[in-house]
């Protein structure tokens, strides 16, 4: 059990380095808007012209898939 | 129904205009209700920025009809001394800070940050979605602060500069250690929890006694930041009322702290006696998210006010003695300066006509459209526009004392007289914590005469199984989650606590114009000569009607009220009415306004003359006016009726259900500043106990304080600065619709959507809210005062007082999130 002896100031150690980022990340403003960020993964805006068109087909292509699978069922 | 609705903001598109303004979006073909949302929403596809119609979750805002004629006077934020105030060096650039109007979504921003970050000059932008603001960065001389609000308004969204003021900042400082102190103590409750766990468990006793201190010492090492900083917040606020020499909530707690952490300290030095350090921690953490919850609600709320102080510039032509001209701000004009106000133009401030003969629009004052004439020497004041002639105005007051920020003081102070929702709150609070610590005193000294060594421990235990947590968590808990969902549904809360003082009303006061009614007119019906086209009838209107600035006018020009109503009486002829608006208009030659009178003006030659029976018909046709009533616009040609006009100010769609609802549980009364007479014929059909016309804002301000004299907790709706006073003195007031920004900052409610029916959604959410309240204290009084006679008798150990509050905290807390769903 004497190995508790080293891992706990190790993780002592690793609380307090994640302390450390945390009052950085309040300091410079990380938690002013919580909304905003959480989209910006689903805007393509990396991409260049070519390939978000091609995505912009697949999405479609897609589409189309989920609309036909559903026909059937129908939809109220 | 998708089909007619706008593409871009979601209201119905009218059936006249049905195909007229579409562009492709995404692939398909989109109907849009207006040229400006067709305007932005080609804007915003031509900037390769369609994705924003696929990921927003709300409609945009319907952008302004005359959205790109205002681009022009955004000029005036150029000017340097303006900027001074507001712009901040940034080395070689400038940067500003701006709020937005128009921001419906996340989306919304990502939009805003793509479309200025194309802008050549622009270095960097910082949306912020949650506080509808941007942070720009620009160099100077690259691109123009006018340059960058052009291209904002150019995707439909409004930027006014704007600078937080000093309570602001200082809230935006406390909320950033409250996250911090509570970020510290919630990850070290983890650290001092997990170890103690351990220690708990240790049913059958295989953990050494040194293994055991060891435990201890590193558990006090993770308490202390936690006891000295993260626990500040209570310490300061019990040393501020002890010398104050009263009590709060605050000393029992700090009491308990300090108790439970030297008796820990002892007790791992000693190396005998019990540690209670996971408990500490857990009680600083659940009780700073409770003071945290209830200091994000005001603080949102402070916000949204903040908002609303935009930085609005006014800018004024002074005559120099010598006669030139020169543009100045209107804050630096003196008592004498002379100034020339041109047609069109915002009369800049208060003063006397000297020079000149105008028709006033006075509307933003006093609520009404009837243009007020102005010639030599009539007074007139600052923000009140001026429609057709030019003025030269001596000024009698500085801007300082001007009419409009006269209005804003008086709002000020009705503000600071408002009935409070009381402060029972904090008496409550002061003999609770009275008998908390007398509890706690007696509890020792029993135990202590009892000669017992727990007598200690089991006070301890009283002063946390006593504290209010839950207590603290019931209302602001409760509130935050209402506004969230009221906030959704474009209701707006500047003060989180008007929720509970609207259960109270038992009144309503409405402002009538703008309010009930649509705040503009239309024609509502039409009468033709025999042989009189109507189309041809109306075209000569129109052209007649083009050139005046009366508000009665815009109702000929608005293609979407003429098609409308003529389908009514002529279906056939409908469609062509619309499109002769594309048709080059008649010529009007010799155009003549007669001052409360009406139009008159050549057309091939022939006089056309159009408004009231007394200007514009001839006597020997005066009793015609008898088969139509109703009619209040005459276009005659030489006294000969030719077709007669109904214009008036409509009821909104949803005026009359809305107050059917609240009639039912309230009593209604209407305070308008337009004539009893126009009061009387709009309320007849309302049921609406009272109804006062002519008012003025001073009026309708005691008229509220009469009514609040005699009992009744009044809730007041309105829209305009003459509204302002009125709201500010109301116990809860609302902004309705597009409200003036006088109005929208003296209110407590402000809704965002131009629906009326919002308001009985409000009530019904503020009864939820109330009763969720009062569960809430129920449950964590009744635990506590339950807990009590445990802890006293020394049944209860401090860490079973600790989970048993954590437990009646999340309880209440669970319970005001059930709020969110409904």
């Amino acid at each position: 059990m004497s190995i508790i002896y080293v891992l706990i100031p190790i993780a002592i150690i690793i609380v307090a380095v994640a302390i450390v980022i945390f009052f950085w990340a309040v300091k410079t403003n990380q938690f002013e808007d919580l909304d905003r960020q959480g989209y910006s993964i689903l805007f393509d805006d990396d991409l260049p012209p070519e390939e978000k068109k091609l995505a912009e087909q697949r999405k479609q292509l897609q589409d189309s898939k989920i609309d036909k699978s559903q026909a059937p069922h129908g939809r109220d | 129904m998708a089909k007619h609705d706008c593409y871009h903001c979601g209201l119905p598109v009218a059936e006249s205009d049905d195909g007229k303004f579409t562009t492709v979006i995404l692939g398909q073909q989109r109907d849009m209700c207006c040229p400006g949302c067709l305007a932005v929403a080609e804007a915003i596809v031509d900037n390769g920025l369609e994705d924003y119609y696929q990921f927003r979750t709300e409609p945009a805002q319907k952008s302004d009809d005359g959205i790109l004629e205002t681009l022009d006077k955004l000029k005036v934020y150029d000017d340097p001394s303006l900027q001074e105030e507001f712009v901040f060096e940034e080395g070689q650039d400038k940067q500003i800070q701006l709020t937005l109007e128009g921001i419906t979504c996340a989306a919304c921003g990502w939009l805003i940050e793509k479309q200025l970050s194309k802008v050549e000059g622009i270095k960097q932008v910082a949306v912020n979605v949650q506080e509808r603001r941007a942070l720009v960065t620009w160099s100077p001389f690259q691109i123009k602060l006018s340059q960058i609000l052009s291209t904002l308004k150019r995707i439909g969204y409004v930027g006014s500069p704007f600078h937080p003021d000093e309570h602001e900042a200082s809230y935006k400082r406390e909320q950033k250690t409250f996250l911090k102190k509570l970020g510290l103590a919630g990850i070290m409750t983890m650290q001092v929890m997990m170890l103690m766990t351990g220690l708990y468990f240790d049913w059958f006793g295989a953990i050494e006694l040194e293994t055991r201190q060891y435990f201890y010492w590193v558990a006090l090492t993770l308490t202390t930041p936690v006891v000295l900083y993260s626990g500040s917040t209570f310490y300061v606020g019990a040393a501020k009322a002890l010398s104050a020499k009263t009590v709060n909530m605050d000393v029992p707690v700090t009491l308990a702290i300090f108790g439970t952490y030297i008796a820990g300290i002892r007790s791992t030095v000693l190396e005998q006696g019990e540690v209670y350090f996971e408990s500490i921690c857990m009680f600083i953490f659940l009780l700073l998210l409770s003071r945290f919850l209830e200091h994000r609600s005001r603080h949102r709320a402070a916000q949204i006010s903040a908002n609303m102080m935009q930085y609005v510039p006014v800018s004024a032509t002074k005559v120099m003695p010598d006669g030139s001209l020169t543009e100045c701000l209107a804050k630096q004009l003196k008592i004498d300066d002379v100034v020339l106000v041109k047609p069109g133009e915002t009369v800049p401030i208060d003063g006397v006509v000297s020079d000149g003969n105008a028709a006033v629009d006075e509307s933003m004052l006093t609520g009404e459209f009837n243009p007020v004439r102005k010639s030599n020497k009539s007074p007139v004041y600052g923000g009140t526009v001026c429609q057709d002639g030019s003025l030269t105005i001596t000024v009698t007051q500085t801007l300082k004392n001007a009419l409009v920020n006269q209005i804003v003081r008086l709002q000020a102070s009705a503000m600071a007289s408002k009935p409070k929702a009381a402060q029972i709150a904090d008496n409550f609070s002061r003999y609770f914590v009275t008998a908390v610590l007398l509890i706690s005193a007696l509890t020792y000294g029993f135990w202590a005469y009892q000669g017992s060594d727990e007598a200690f421990w089991i006070t301890i235990s009283v002063l946390v199984a006593t504290c209010p947590c839950a207590l603290g968590l019931a209302t602001p808990s409760a509130l935050t989650c209402a506004m969230a969902k009221l906030n959704r549904q474009g209701i707006l809360l500047k003060r989180a606590d008007a929720l509970e003082q609207i259960t109270d009303i038992d009144t309503i006061a409405l402002d009538k114009t703008g309010t009930l009614t649509k705040g503009k007119f239309t024609i509502t019906n039409a009468w033709y000569a025999d042989g009189v086209d109507s189309d041809s009838a109306l075209s000569i209107a129109r052209a007649l009607e083009l050139r005046s600035e009366h508000p009665i006018a815009k109702a000929f020009n608005e293609d979407k009220a003429l098609s409308e109503k003529i389908a009514l009486s002529e279906n056939k002829a409908s469609r062509g009415s619309v499109d002769s608006s594309e048709c080059p208009l008649h010529k009007v030659t010799n155009f003549n306004v007669t001052p409360g009178g009406g139009i008159s003006g050549e057309i091939n030659d022939t006089l056309f003359s159009m408004g009231s029976a007394a200007f514009s018909v001839n006597e020997s046709q005066l009793k015609l006016i008898d088969d139509f009533p109703s009619a209040n616009v005459f276009l005659t040609v030489k006294g000969h009726i030719m077709a007669a006009y109904e214009v008036k100010d409509t009821l909104r769609e949803d005026t009359q259900e809305t107050l059917d609802i609240l009639a039912t549980s309230h009593t209604l009364a209407v305070l308008s500043g337009d004539t009893q007479q126009n009061v009387n014929a709009l309320t007849a059909t309302l049921p609406i106990s009272t109804a006062k016309g002519g008012l003025t804002p001073e009026q309708k301000y005691e008229t509220v304080q009469a009514m609040q004299q005699s009992g009744a907790k009044v809730m007041m709706m309105g829209d305009g600065i003459n509204d302002a006073p009125v709201l500010a003195s109301a116990d809860v007031a609302i902004a309705v619709g597009n409200a003036t920004d006088v109005a929208k900052t003296a209110a407590d409610v402000i809704l965002l959507g131009d629906q009326l029916l919002s308001v009985p959604e409000l009530i019904r959410t503020a009864h939820q809210v109330k009763q969720k309240i009062r569960q809430n204290i129920g449950w964590s009084v009744g635990y506590n005062v339950l807990i009590l006679p445990f802890a006293v008798s020394g049944l209860l150990s401090p860490w079973m007082a600790v989970v048993g509050m954590s437990l009646s905290s999340i309880i209440v807390v669970t319970n005001s999130t059930r709020l969110l769903s409904k």
